[in-house]
């Protein structure tokens, strides 16, 4: 199962240290004034984080949101098709994104806050690629 | 259309802004005109304009408040202009440019475009509009802007705090340094709210910046269920 939410992770020191890790994450995000979305983010849940890791199958390099699409695969081999809300084209431009940061086939992890509904939708914290780098979406 | 707009409105801008040099030059002898031009971004999101709660809200103002919600009716999830001065809260960067006889906000968020007309009157029999109408002079080192003729169609804030066609918004906006630009808005609605509020907004002055394109409606997933 690729798929963790906090409830679900065994160990509570894990499950603390990535609550601590994402609370810093969105306090530096409300500090920065990056995690704006032209609607509430009273749909997802910002007091707990999820981890999504899977394919890259499609990025929208569009407004008024930029979005990710990660094919994600369970135990059983079952794929589960998630989208990843990130901030605009032109804030998302200033933290060092590009049209083309992401590609099809990525494999790559995403943290961050799913829907309140249950849908597989994520808003991001940071993406992490497979060799390890990182982005956020705070504004340079 | 929208296009259309910001290519006209950006035009408008340069020709205002080669105006403005011009004006520069010929009234170099009179007291400087402060400068608050540039392009500034919020140091903070305040999606709430009372964190805490305790609005005072009048009893229209409690029903429409109450009728509000963030994941259904929010203007904004339309794509519909944010309005003022709901614009001013956006943590999109917004740039300021100044004439002799206007100073121009151009906002990224929503792409929208605000006047604040220096050099007259508000016009009689406003029509109701988003953003209503601006008219400004400066107080020492502050713009002064007094604001009215609003519709009723925009919220004061993420969480739906709302107003009426009633409201007047006074803005006191000055450079508290060189790099930090202070908004304080004065929200005065007595059908809304039992008495006015002021809520403050700060800048930080953002060079290197420019407004970018944000078309809302270009990939909008969000339905609006508003009137």
């Amino acid at each position: 199962m690729k798929v963790q939410e906090d409830k679900k992770i065994g160990a509570n020191a894990m499950r603390n240290n990535l609550l601590l890790f994402s609370a810093a994450i969105l306090l530096l995000l409300s500090l920065a004034g990056s995690t704006y979305a032209h609607h509430a983010t009273a749909s997802f849940d910002m007091t707990n984080s999820a981890t999504v890791k899977g394919t890259v199958t499609g990025y929208d390099w569009t407004n008024p949101h930029v979005y990710i699409y990660v094919d994600v695969k369970d135990a059983k081999g079952a794929t589960e098709k998630w989208s990843v809300e990130l901030a605009s084209v032109g804030m998302l431009a200033r933290a060092g994104w590009r049209r083309d940061t992401v590609k099809p086939g990525d494999e790559i992890t995403v943290i961050g806050n799913r829907a309140k509904d249950g849908r597989p939708f994520l808003h991001l914290n940071k993406l992490v690629f497979a060799n390890g780098q990182e982005m956020t979406q705070n504004a340079q | 259309m929208r296009n259309q707009l910001i290519f006209s409105a950006a035009a408008v801008v340069a020709a205002f802004a080669l105006s403005s040099a011009t004006h520069a030059q010929s009234s170099a002898q009179q007291s400087p005109t402060p400068d608050i031009s540039g392009v500034w971004q919020v140091t903070k999101y305040q999606p709430r304009m009372f964190p805490n709660g305790g609005a005072p809200l009048a009893p229209w103002g409690e029903a429409k408040f109450k009728a509000a919600n963030p994941e259904t009716n929010d203007p904004n999830l339309g794509c519909l202009p944010t309005g003022v001065p709901r614009l001013m809260f956006v943590p999109l960067p917004l740039e300021i440019v100044q004439t002799p006889t206007r100073v121009i906000i151009v906002h990224e968020g929503v792409q929208a475009l605000r006047e604040i007309y220096l050099n007259r009157q508000h016009p009689k029999d406003l029509d109701p509009t988003f953003s209503g109408d601006s008219v400004g002079k400066w107080e020492g080192d502050t713009l002064v802007v007094d604001t009215i003729g609003f519709n009723d169609k925009t919220w004061l804030d993420a969480v739906g705090l709302p107003h009426s066609e009633k409201m007047h918004v006074s803005e006191r906006i000055h450079r508290a340094d060189h790099d930090t630009l202070v908004d304080d808005a004065t929200i005065d609605d007595p059908m809304a709210y039992t008495k006015p509020f002021t809520v403050q907004q700060l800048y930080k002055l953002r060079p290197g910046w420019e407004i970018q394109e944000y078309v809302c409606e270009e990939n909008n997933k969000y339905t609006y269920q508003g009137k």
